[in-house]
């Protein structure tokens, strides 16, 4: 057992809410799993070490409370976003202060009024698988939250961003509930930063209902000793239409969880996945997909760019159940590494027990063409720019499958200078 | 223009040039010939600043700067031009955005606006026609699928577009048949002026038959063992390079 688990475990006996149920199921299971085996599958390449022996150190809301109006915003020009800020775990935005378009609700997780207590008891825990260690810390200790609900065929415009700071060493857990009404649409940006010592966990369930469409992002964007720890859980509902795009950096220990699960029929699932990895870095990306029901598609394209003693893990799994006839799944990983001393651990996975199904999965892995980009700099153009010429394609191509012009607009520069800035050795 | 002084260079610890001289003033075309393996291809390569050949001795100075203390595309942009034996193909990078960021790239160093889509759009249309490549080969990746003689063309064609100072052509001419041959040195000759400085590195004397040279220079054993005016590449085309000494002999141009 880890002594941060162990404090963990002893803090989370402490809470007690309306969610008391759940909690304790996840304490129970947290005490009879333990910290994960050095050989765990699961576990295998992200270094824990440094939250094994960690101290646990809790944010106090009134400390928080304080900070509220004192932090740097990421700003994203032109999406005009309803912004949730958790600040070290705390929600410092002030749900009754904000104006919501009518057919979108949002309820903190803490104190959420009666009416609201049930809905998010049945989704809170249930699409979120529970085999991830962090995920059940998350369950029996997180009271920091929001719960977000779109009314059925109400057709939300304005996107919803929550964003995640860590300002300071202390551990920060938050969640997202988002339950898509029938026939609705919604767009999401889970958006995370920080580059201070700092242990955050922040998890997200989504039930995208029948019909309903969701564009969803994760802004994965810590950095040096910010070391994180979440996921974006979804469930499919028949024909329920899911586009989400994952981008993130690396830090001491980032590490993202991406389950997308087909609970109903002809639903369509669409995932792309960026990552750049600076000098040092670590980003580890695990997705499942499960086709449980017949008819449904799933694209998924995961790309990235390793630097130079950075380290980057790709577990990417399809697992088609034998009633999933007709599916087509597509799953695919692409990466550059800069130095001889850059890693990828990459895994792409189908399980398929479907007879009728068109899948396919692949993963590549290239280096700098020397040739290539000695030809252009002998053409006067600048080592920097060649770079991003040569070897940016592919991550720009994800880029510019983003359907929202103003993140588009904002991250292809901003990735495309990360990428310059980085080494090639 | 451009003054070499005493080169000794090496690629993976082989050495290749040995104390090689040449100055060429600004208007000159100096065409440098040889036999296989006497360090032709390497003079292009070293002067242009690629990776992995390593300067031992001596000084180049391009237009009065050290040469060396350069950067590869800082020598580019300087108006240093290398025309390759080989152009290396670049899928995903579109023939079009390439040339634009080199010419705009040379254009910044000598403190000019860059140019728009469309000025390059035009520019970039006229020197396709002129080395007869079809329009749509802007729009095909760096060299992707070219043929010799197209990859050849297209660097012509880039080095009508960049407007060097110093253009290298190295072997600009092998596996060309005659007429692309023709369209290569029109090419040449349409960018000859009183300021501009050309080395054409070549196996052959046909080449020099429609780019006059002003000196010709026998490059062997990584030195100019001897120079003279164009008829110098007519005499070794009839005679081979065996007065050179007996490792020569029969050694043909």
């Amino acid at each position: 057992m880890s002594q941060w688990l162990t404090q963990v475990i002893d803090d989370a006996k402490r809470v007690d809410d309306f969610l008391a149920p759940m909690r304790q199921q996840a304490l129970s299971k947290l005490q009879t799993q333990g910290w994960p085996h050095a050989r765990s599958e699961e576990w295998r390449f992200t270094p824990l070490t440094s939250i094994k022996e960690r101290a646990v150190e809790s944010s106090s809301v009134a400390e928080n409370a304080a900070l509220a109006s004192n932090y740097d915003l990421p700003q994203i020009d032109g999406l005009n976003a309803i912004d949730l800020v958790f600040v070290d775990g705390v929600l410092v935005t002030d749900l009754s202060d904000i104006s919501l378009p009518s057919g979108l609700s949002v309820q903190p997780l803490s104190g959420a009024p009666n009416s609201a207590q049930s809905k998010i008891t049945s989704l809170f825990g249930h699409v979120k698988p529970v085999r991830h260690v962090f995920g059940l810390v998350n369950d029996a200790l997180c009271q920091q939250g929001v719960y977000i609900e779109v009314d059925e065929s109400a057709n939300i415009d304005t996107p919803v961003r929550i964003v995640n700071l860590a300002t300071k060493d202390c551990d920060a857990h938050t969640r997202v509930l988002v339950n898509l009404g029938k026939n609705s649409q919604l767009k999401v940006v889970e958006h995370g930063s920080g580059n201070v010592a700092s242990f955050t966990t922040a998890f997200a369930e989504y039930v995208i209902g029948e019909n309903a469409s969701l564009e969803h992002y994760r802004f994965a964007l810590f950095t040096g000793n910010a070391k994180q720890v979440g996921g974006s859980h979804f469930s499919l509902q028949d024909s329920a239409k899911l586009n989400s795009t994952v981008v993130s950096y690396g830090s001491e220990l980032s590490r993202l969880d991406v389950d997308i699960i087909h609970a109903g029929e002809h639903a369509n699932a669409k995932m792309n996945a960026i990552y750049l990895l600076a000098e040092g870095e670590f980003f580890d990306l695990h997705s499942t997909i499960e086709h449980t029901m017949p008819n449904g598609t799933t694209e998924e394209n995961a790309r990235g760019i390793i630097g130079d003693r950075a380290r980057a893990v790709f577990s990417g799994r399809i697992h088609i159940h034998r009633d999933a006839q007709k599916t087509l799944a597509e799953l695919n990983n692409r990466n550059l590494l800069l130095s001889r001393r850059a890693m990828i651990n990459t895994k792409p996975e189908l399980e398929i027990y479907a007879d009728d199904v068109k899948c396919a999965h692949g993963a590549t892995v290239a280096e700098i063409e020397e040739k290539a980009l000695y030809y252009l700099l002998s053409r006067g153009i600048k080592r920097s720019k060649a770079l991003v010429m040569l070897n940016f394609g592919f991550i720009q191509e994800l880029v510019n499958a983003i359907d929202d012009e103003s993140i588009r607009t904002w991250l292809l520069p901003m990735l495309s200078e990360r990428f310059a800035s980085m080494e090639v050795k | 223009m451009l003054k070499i002084n005493n080169l000794h260079a090496s690629v993976e610890d082989k050495v290749i040039l040995k104390g090689l001289n040449l100055e060429v003033k600004p208007g000159e075309v100096h065409a440098i010939m040889g036999p296989n393996g006497a360090g032709k291809s390497t003079l292009g390569y070293v002067l242009s600043g690629r990776d992995g050949y390593e300067v031992q001795d001596g000084d180049v100075s391009f237009k009065g700067e050290d040469l060396f203390e350069m950067e590869i595309e800082d020598r580019a942009s300087k108006g240093l031009f290398l025309a390759f034996q080989y152009p290396v193909e670049i899928p995903g990078v579109s023939n079009m955005e390439f040339m634009k960021e080199s010419v705009n790239a040379t254009r910044e160093q000598r403190g000019d606006e860059p140019l728009s889509a469309t000025e390059f759009l035009k520019k970039a249309k006229e020197a396709c026609k002129q080395v007869q490549l079809p329009l749509e080969f802007l729009k095909r990746g760096v060299n992707e699928g070219f043929s010799g003689g197209e990859k050849k063309r297209n660097e012509i064609m880039q080095m009508i577009l960049l407007q060097p100072s110093l253009c290298i052509l190295d072997e600009s001419d092998s596996g060309l048949d005659v007429d692309a041959l023709q369209v290569v040195a029109n090419g040449v000759n349409s960018q000859r002026d009183s300021a501009r400085s050309f080395i054409i590195i070549t196996h052959y004397q046909r080449l020099l038959d429609y780019i006059k040279p002003d000196f010709v220079h026998i490059l062997a054993d990584g030195k100019i063992v001897k120079t003279g005016d164009a008829s110098l590449a007519h005499q070794i085309e009839k005679e081979g390079y065996a007065f050179l000494g007996k490792e020569y002999e029969g050694v043909s141009a």
